[in-house]
């Protein structure tokens, strides 16, 4: 029984750890942005300053709401997933589904409010930080003084909160759909099948990815730094829609792979091909934020890296001295999105690596050694990080290519090849490191105690 | 040993006073005590005792699954030495086939791909028409391409068998094997593991707490606080848990004057 109430609690506090920082670093963010309305209030702030200040916070504010909604609903998800045992267990002894729900957002909630309260002094700081390199920059008039207060703390607390019980309330949603005996079995009579909503879904923003692009590309030509409004936009919308597609793209990279691997992998080679194929939905969930990672960092980082080889058209409707800020504004929203998208991947590996360790058990008990198990894991980590730099290298292309065009004339970006580099390794390097990290971890384990769990 | 046929020349599995402690602080606990015993190839032996007596650790122990504190297992004449998961793995492979209470089938896997597995992850070749028979013989010749999760506890069993028989190991262990399931589906097991015995000469070793399941042996060791305290040849489900009635008495009388 205790030892039950320790791995539901470790378990728990990882799943925790991942909603927490997502909470936390949100809020930070939010917030700092906030106080730039705080600041915008002051008095003797001249117009264009305001309307920078304003625009800064607003656009952080709402992505903020948007990122952190989707943060803590796949960490919620997953965390609540893995408890699926406990929850079984409240339900038996006589828990309504109500009840369970509450419990979950509950707990959200309290985790919510402390990471939102911790991320106050971290903001403040930030959001100094902030109004600095504005000023410096020359983006904000330098006489201003920093103010941090009702806006920053009403809109840094409240966005958190609201994206965090948002987020809990799907995963509560889902948790109760979901029954132990289902989520036990899982694995094995999983649907193989994309649901319609999902397809739907995932055309949808495909096709608004692709407008974007078109558009960026043809209403857009020679306006200069105008086109960031869609091109910007193209291969989030693009990237989304493929990550939603997530299964089918598994399954196409396996089958591009599954010879190579299995002839120079061996038995192991063998374990990662058939464990990818029968677990399409587990690892399209871990393929989403590499996608979207890969994906919005290359597109927007490009997009940025063109604008600024660029020269600048004359006949662009927005005046010099907000370009800059735009830039900075390209730049948050990158920085948070990879951020939280490099969270995402490892919470999730990591939790789904754990969650092996009993079938890893099993292996090593019919003969696998611990290399050969680690190759396993390594292998169905090379597929996942194939998939997801190809992919969403795919998703960037509706950004960078029309911004291009638009911009230069040319397809092709004249610039550095050292921005997607490096994008590529982060993120490759971030699933293979989450995966075997977490893998040595759960084969440190006795096999026979790992099976008995 | 009293009970065995020491007649035979191979000896398949040989313990020599094999001890085991668990943890090392302020309570260990000396799960096994002084174990010696010698099993013929070819014989079906079953390992009784009170829960907690050291049956599980018995049999990990001469597995080569877990390490003995102390003493010496020799599998089929090549001695169990200590060294990394990966040697030791190694060494298994080719000597120790495993049943366990809970199947631990791999749920990724089809039956005909659970079955070749350890061949395919010793490097062996695998023939799909030995895998083919064996599964026939096991009576699911039908469901080779079915996933454990569509198949019932007792075929899942029937499928774990077909695995430790498919790399014709010196041993196979088998802890509770019927612990999981209904009478018919364990009395199908038992027949299969008794059959493995007499038509393959297989040798088997199975840890159980059912006097029934026991009465399938050629013979029973009795555990108890870790230590061996007798033998039965020709078990009858009778004279075994008429045994086991006596052993409860006995350790709980060792308790209280050993105390
Ligand atoms: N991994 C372990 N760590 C500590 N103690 C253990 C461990 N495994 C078994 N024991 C202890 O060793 C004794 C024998 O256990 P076990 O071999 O599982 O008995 P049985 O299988 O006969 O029920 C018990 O007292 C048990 O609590
Ligand atoms: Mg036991």
């Amino acid at each position: 029984m205790i030892q039950l109430a320790v791995r539901s609690l470790r378990h728990r506090a990882g799943g925790f750890v991942a909603s927490f920082l997502s909470m936390f670093l949100g809020a930070t963010v939010v917030m700092a942005f906030a106080a730039m309305l705080d600041t915008a209030g002051g008095a003797g702030v001249d117009d264009l300053s305001e309307e920078t200040l304003v625009t800064m916070a607003t656009v952080v504010g709402g992505w903020g709401l948007v990122i952190v909604l989707f943060a803590v609903t796949s960490t919620m998800t997953l965390s609540v997933r893995q408890r699926a045992g406990e929850l079984a267990l409240l339900k038996s002894v006589g828990a309504t589904p109500f009840q369970v729900g509450r419990m979950i957002v509950g707990e959200t909630a309290l985790v919510a409010v402390a990471a939102a309260l911790l991320a106050v002094p971290l903001a403040a700081g930030g959001g100094w930080l902030l109004l600095e390199m504005l000023q410096e920059t020359d983006q904000v008039a330098s006489g201003l003084s920093y103010a941090f207060g009702p806006a920053a703390l009403s809109i840094g607390i409240g966005v958190t909160l609201l994206a965090s019980l948002g987020g809990a309330g799907v995963a509560a949603r889902r948790a109760t759909k979901l029954r132990a005996q289902e989520a036990m079995t899982a694995v094995t009579i999983e649907q193989t099948r994309m649901t319609r909503k999902r397809t739907i879904a995932a055309i949808v923003f495909l096709a608004a990815g692709v407008n974007c692009g078109i558009v960026t590309a043809t209403v857009f030509d020679g306006k200069g730094i105008d086109a960031m409004q869609t091109a910007g936009q193209a291969s989030i919308w693009f990237s989304i829609g493929l990550a939603l597609f997530g299964p089918v793209l598994v399954r196409l990279v396996t089958a591009v792979l599954a010879g190579p691997l299995r002839m120079l992998g061996g038995a192991s080679g063998y374990l990662a091909v058939e464990n990818v194929r029968r677990r399409t939905q587990h690892v399209a969930g871990a393929l989403m934020p590499i996608i979207l990672f890969t994906g919005i960092a290359t597109g927007t980082l490009y997009m940025q890296s063109i604008e600024n080889s660029a020269p600048p058209a004359a006949s662009s409707s927005i005046p010099a001295e907000d370009v800059a800020a735009i830039e900075t504004l390209n730049l948050v929203v990158v920085g948070m999105l990879s951020v939280f998208a490099a969270i995402m991947v490892i919470n999730t590996l990591v939790a789904a690596t754990t969650y092996r360790r009993r079938e890893f058990g099993q292996q090593r008990l019919v003969g696998s050694t611990p290399p050969q198990v680690m190759r396993m894991v390594g292998m169905e980590g090379v597929v996942l990080a194939a998939a997801g730099v190809l992919f969403g290298s795919i998703g960037s292309i509706v950004t960078v290519f029309p911004y291009s065009l638009a911009r230069t004339g040319e397809l092709l970006p004249d610039t550095t090849i050292g921005i997607y580099l490096a994008i590529v390794s982060v993120a490759a390097t971030l699933t293979l490191a989450s995966c075997l990290g977490a893998a040595r971890k759960a084969i440190r384990m006795p096999a026979v105690q790992a099976v008995a769990v | 040993m009293a009970g065995y046929d020491t007649s035979r020349a191979a000896q398949a599995l040989r313990l020599v006073g094999v001890s085991k402690t668990y943890g090392s602080g302020e309570n260990p606990v000396r799960a096994l005590d002084g174990v010696s015993v010698s099993l013929a190839a070819g014989t079906f032996t079953a390992i009784m005792g009170p829960s907690g007596s050291g049956k599980s650790t018995l049999l990990q122990c001469a597995a080569g699954l877990d390490q003995p504190t102390e003493g010496r297992v020799f599998i089929d004449g090549s001695e169990l030495t200590g060294g990394s998961e990966t040697a030791l793995t190694k060494f298994r492979r080719q000597r120790v086939g495993f049943i366990f209470q809970q199947f631990n089938l791999l749920p990724a896997l089809t039956v005909m791909q659970n079955v070749a597995l350890p061949l395919r992850l010793a490097g062996k070749k695998v023939d799909r028409k030995q895998c083919r028979s064996i599964l026939e013989k096991v009576g699911l010749g039908d469901r080779t391409n079915h996933r454990p999760a569509e198949l019932s506890g007792g075929q899942q069993q029937r499928v774990a068998i077909a695995r430790a028989l498919v790399t014709n190991p010196s041993v196979i262990f088998a802890d509770e094997p019927t612990g999981a399931l209904d009478t018919r589906s364990a009395r199908s097991v038992l027949t299969l593991l008794a059959g493995a015995v007499r038509e393959f000469g297989q040798t088997v070793v199975m840890v159980t707490h059912d006097p029934v399941a026991a009465s399938y042996a050629d013979s029973v060791v009795f555990l108890a606080d870790g230590q061996m305290v007798g033998t039965l040849a020709h078990p009858t489900a009778e004279a075994v848990a008429e045994r086991m009635t006596h052993l409860g008495d006995e350790v709980s009388l060792r308790r209280v004057v050993g105390a």
